[in-house]
């Protein structure tokens, strides 16, 4: 594998003071301010249009802070944006993801290294080589050569899992990345993912819905809820008082194997283009 | 029977354009149909061809008007196509094709009320050439055309070889294409602008009619059947390459125009895709 990504910045991300509006003047993010270190494994969780989109694409310089900063890997997101993003590959919510495109499940995967080359973008042995290593990850090396829109909802996320994996650069976000996909294919998905963070020690930041999936892989938790309610391990965000103030009262907690697990009523996908 | 065609084709300079002018316009479908079908953006081609007819409308009366007697009609044509290409393509910057889909519908209707607006106030003697740009004919073509068609073809074979990876990534995923690096805007902007001046000149060689009929059924009927992007792409110039010849063929037996007929066979190359991919499941 490739070697570590190992960045000489401490902090992931930093984050002062930062509030975003959607594009219809509502406040997305309000007076967001927190420090996570690197290398980690973080998840962005929060109920639905609790901003934890927006806080992604505002990492990515996609969207532009109102007031505040935040800064990823020592870069400014507002100025330094394509600096952050030689650094990044990303997954973005699948319904971005358009089908009506003849590709196959090696195509897309190759994505994940080619576009991080300038044209003609042609595939290497070493890019197909990655790609390759990269499906078997998710455990779907036999998909290779299959059209990629007549997979199933759980096997195109995890395609998609391993062209993130498949590309270089320290740090990986993936938003929602197992919303539609079968329970087989969440496993796949945290175990991959979990394997390449401890192999490579490169930076993922997962926006989940649900905490639970992913509650003893990951090593730190934000939770946001229009503006940081918490920021953590997982256990410590998992209070509660924390919870029900989030999520609302019939919110509660259970404790299995010396972990605390959140029960909510939110699931589903989120509505984040509102 | 062969040797008589052959004869007739040897004879015929109309004949001869014709058949020339079907294989450029059959690159052209290639090369840009598929990518706006790939984009979801088949009805911008429509929408395009119908801003040109008002750039031309415009240019025209610029010229009888004496206004502006450099602006010539295509010049109209070209700068209509683009902006509502620019318009649309903005609108779909955010990768919503549901967007980009009600932009191309508002601005069709506008073009269309522009073009019957200014129509009113050209000299008679001027309409037939709007027309032409709606209902152009293959068998009505000249040398400036061909030459037009040729250049046009040419452009976009070299512009699709390119930048293939960059448009197909663009309509898979624009984001992540930003989010990685890649400079996805641009290439969304270079891929609809580059169609939309294709589809104006096209429209003026062979008119609106031909042009939405070629360049969105045959690459819509690829798209459903053939499942790699080159596939797509190739079966796209054979389908309608073949309808224009249809339409040729058929245009002596019956004498009726060839872009109808060619309109008509790649309507129904559309319908029979749909029903070959219902069977294979």
């Amino acid at each position: 594998m490739e070697g570590k990504h190992l960045t000489n910045h401490p902090h992931l991300i930093e984050a002062e003071s930062l509030s975003v509006k959607y594009p219809n003047g509502e406040l997305a993010l309000e007076d967001v301010t927190f420090t996570t270190d690197a290398s980690t494994f973080l998840a962005i969780i929060g109920p639905n249009g609790s901003g934890k989109t927006t806080l992604v694409k505002t990492m990515l310089g996609l969207l532009k802070p109102c007031s505040g900063s935040i800064k990823v890997l020592g870069y400014d997101a507002k100025r330094e944006y394509n600096a952050i993003r030689r650094l990044v590959r990303y997954v973005p919510q699948r319904d971005h993801i358009q089908h009506n495109v003849p590709m196959k499940v090696k195509d897309i995967v190759l994505m994940g290294r080619l576009l991080k080359k300038s044209p003609p973008r042609f595939a290497s042995d070493k890019d197909v080589d990655y790609a390759r290593d990269a499906l078997r990850r998710v455990d779907l090396e036999e998909l290779w050569n299959q059209p990629f829109p007549e997979l199933s909802g759980g096997q195109r996320q995890r395609v998609l899992v391993a062209r993130a994996l498949a590309g270089e650069g320290p740090i990986l976000m993936l938003d929602e990345p197992m919303s539609g996909a079968d329970h087989d294919s969440q496993v796949r998905i945290v175990d991959a993912l979990h394997e390449y963070h401890e192999e490579s020690q490169a930076n993922i930041i997962m926006v989940t819905h649900d905490l639970n999936p992913i509650h003893i892989v990951v090593k730190d938790v934000l939770m946001l809820n229009r503006t940081v309610m918490g920021i953590g391990h997982p256990c410590e965000i998992m209070d509660t008082e924390l919870v029900k103030q989030v999520y609302g009262p019939t919110a509660y907690i259970v404790e299995l194997d010396g972990h605390k697990y959140c029960i909510t009523h939110d699931s589903g996908i989120d509505d984040h283009d509102r | 029977m062969i040797a008589s065609i052959f004869d007739l084709i040897l004879t015929s300079p109309i004949l001869q354009r014709a058949l020339v002018a079907s294989l450029f316009v059959a690159f052209i479908a290639a090369t840009s149909g598929s990518f706006m079908v790939f984009r979801g953006l088949s009805f911008l081609t429509a929408g395009v061809a119908h801003a040109a007819l008002a750039g031309a409308a415009l240019g025209l009366l610029l010229q009888a008007s004496g206004f502006a007697p450099w602006f010539s009609p295509v010049l109209g044509a070209v700068i209509f196509a683009v902006l509502m290409a620019v318009l649309t393509a903005y609108a779909g910057e955010r990768g919503i094709a549901q967007k980009m889909e009600v932009a191309v519908g508002v601005a069709f209707a506008l073009s269309m009320s522009i073009a019957v607006f200014l129509m009113y106030y050209l000299p008679p003697a001027m309409i037939p050439q709007i027309w032409g740009y709606l209902f152009g004919d293959l068998l009505l073509l000249d040398n400036l055309d061909i030459v037009l068609l040729a250049g046009t073809a040419l452009s976009l074979i070299l512009i699709v070889i390119l930048f293939k990876k960059e448009f197909v990534y663009v309509s898979i995923d624009m984001e992540g294409s930003t989010a990685h690096g890649m400079s996805a805007r641009g290439y969304h902007y270079l891929m609809i602008i580059v169609a939309a001046i294709a589809i104006a000149l096209t429209a003026k060689a062979v008119g609106a009619v031909l042009v939405y009929a070629i360049l969105v059924a045959p690459a819509a009927a690829s798209n459903e059947v053939l499942k790699t992007v080159n596939g797509v792409i190739i079966g796209c110039f054979v389908l309608a390459l073949l309808a224009m010849l249809i339409g040729l063929a058929s245009s002596f037996a019956i004498l009726a125009s060839p872009s109808a007929i060619a309109g008509i066979v790649a309507a129904l190359m559309y319908v029979a895709a749909i029903q070959v991919k219902r069977l294979r499941r």
